[in-house]
């Protein structure tokens, strides 16, 4: 049973635009984690992880308690980082996304 | 052809459910005081009492013997009386007496939320298929609280009728808002999304060109502010005002009553700084908490009148709406249906840079503006005052 349920079939294909178009894949240079990195410019990025990528990243699963919540793990924005050198992110919005 | 196309807006339909998960009604020993409470929740009223044990309990607010309103009875005891015939509910949401009858019906079962304490609050457990509370997502005990190391505690609450409480998730991600709702430069802004919990990380500094209050360019705050669940957020708000450090925590949290109003609840501590005596520290508070109460109006003059949106049409500098709305999903669906993307990990860093590049633009153009009036000695006495506001996560 879905809940907010958008009345336009453009809605279904906003939604994939805004949230899964245009990720590209990088691999932590540390560890087994894979997720889907996008990049609107230099500052901005969107990091989609897996429950497996999760699984893998050893600095994330250190966490616990009260306030906890990780801003990221430093070792994959720097395997980020490093793929952007490379050329593999590229960097840009298409119309806002 | 179709770059030309006129942009719909798709308002779509709003949920029959209410969302899954805990919900505070409020602080503790408001419910002590040996009489029941009513709490508009859920499309219903609950009915909230304490045992003679000083434990809460949390039944749906009509009797199902003649449906009764149990609010308006007495507290008997351990249970709670109808003020109809004197049916008496315990807390297991089972009738354990009708004075009058030679026994209780074996279906005498009413509704019942489950229960639990955390900082001081009263959280209950809503799930529409009725599922045992998940212990394992209470939001967490934070320390320092019951040692005192924190003032008294703020409470305020407001009854947003013409909403559904999505408008207020929805400021999770909305990074522009601060700037034109709340007179906030946000410097740094990124959001992370996993599980349960969804966490906004701001730094933000108050606009020059809004006088009064604690919101002027003097004003840095570092706010660090998380969802647990689909209605209780913890703001953790780091201030500088001239040097002068506070920490303040922020509990927003809300419950919703029908598809289209919610009761808004905020409650706020702050850490009573070395060197200060209570009286002082507690007046600090109430600051504070003023300055929250008048940004969610802010807020709620807005949602008042904007209409629900399914389709956003996003810039490159907005927020992951997409993303948290997904997220926010998981609370309206049956648990089978939760799928891996509304709970996966997601993290999202908004570019504030081109955004302060030109807020700072205009802030210096209001400036320049208000020193030509003042200069040509025009009264803005009648006008008036906007008051700035240091911004929380909502």
């Amino acid at each position: 049973m879905a809940s907010f349920v958008p009345t336009s079939a453009d809605t279904l294909e906003d939604q994939r635009l805004y949230t899964s178009a245009r990720l590209v894949e990088v691999a932590c240079l540390d560890c087994l984690a894979k997720v889907g990195v996008k990049k609107n410019s230099e500052h901005h990025t969107s990091i989609q992880w897996t429950a497996e990528a999760r699984r893998h990243c050893p600095e994330l699963s250190r966490r616990t308690g009260a306030r906890d919540t990780f801003p990221a793990c430093p070792r994959m924005i720097a395997s980020i980082e490093a793929a952007v050198r490379d050329g593999q992110i590229p960097i840009g919005a298409e119309d806002g996304y | 052809m179709s770059d030309t196309k006129v942009r719909a807006l798709d308002q779509g339909t709003a949920p029959e459910r209410f969302a899954r998960g805990w919900h505070c009604l409020g602080l503790a020993e408001r419910f002590r005081d040996g009489k029941p409470h009513g709490i508009e929740a859920f499309g219903t009223k609950l009915v909230v009492w304490a045992d003679t044990q000083g434990e809460i309990h949390v039944l749906d607010g009509y009797c199902r013997h003649m449906g009764g309103d149990l609010t308006q009875g007495e507290v008997k005891g351990d249970e709670v009386a109808c003020p109809f015939h004197d049916w008496r509910w315990g807390g297991d949401g089972k009738c354990k007496q009708i004075p009058y009858a030679r026994r209780v019906p074996l279906r005498a079962r009413t509704q019942r939320y489950p229960v639990a304490i955390r900082n001081q609050q009263v959280l209950v457990w809503h799930d529409v298929e009725g599922s045992e509370p998940d212990m394992d997502i209470l939001p967490p005990e934070l320390p320092g609280i019951e040692e005192g190391l924190y003032t008294d505690w703020v409470w305020e609450s407001e009854h947003i009728i013409g909403s559904n409480c999505r408008e207020l998730i929805d400021n999770v991600v909305d990074m522009a808002h601060f700037y034109y709702v709340h007179f906030a430069f946000p410097t740094s802004f990124r959001n992370v999304f996993e599980g349960t919990q969804a966490t906004q990380f701001m730094e933000s500094k108050g606009r020059p060109d809004k006088t009064g209050g604690y919101g002027d360019a003097e004003l840095f705050l570092k706010s660090e502010a998380t969802y647990y669940g689909p209605s209780y957020m913890i703001n953790w708000l780091d201030t500088d005002y001239k040097g002068f450090n506070t920490e303040v925590i922020l509990f927003n949290n809300h419950i919703p009553t029908g598809q289209d109003s919610f009761l808004l609840q905020y409650g706020i501590i702050v850490k009573k700084p070395e060197g200060l005596d209570d009286k002082t520290a507690n007046f600090i508070a109430k600051k504070y908490a003023q300055m929250f109460g008048e940004g969610f109006l802010q807020d709620v003059h807005i949602w008042k009148n904007k209409v629900p949106v399914q389709n956003p049409l996003l810039c490159e500098e907005d927020g992951p709406v997409y993303q948290l709305r997904r997220w926010y999903e998981q609370y309206y669906v049956d648990r089978a249906d939760i799928v891996p993307e509304m709970v996966d990990r997601f993290e999202f860093e908004v570019d504030t840079t081109k955004a302060n590049e030109f807020w700072q633009d205009e802030v210096a153009e209001n400036l320049r503006k208000k020193a030509e009036e003042d200069a040509a000695g025009e009264s803005s006495a009648d006008e008036p005052a906007e008051k700035p506001q240091m911004m929380s996560g909502t």
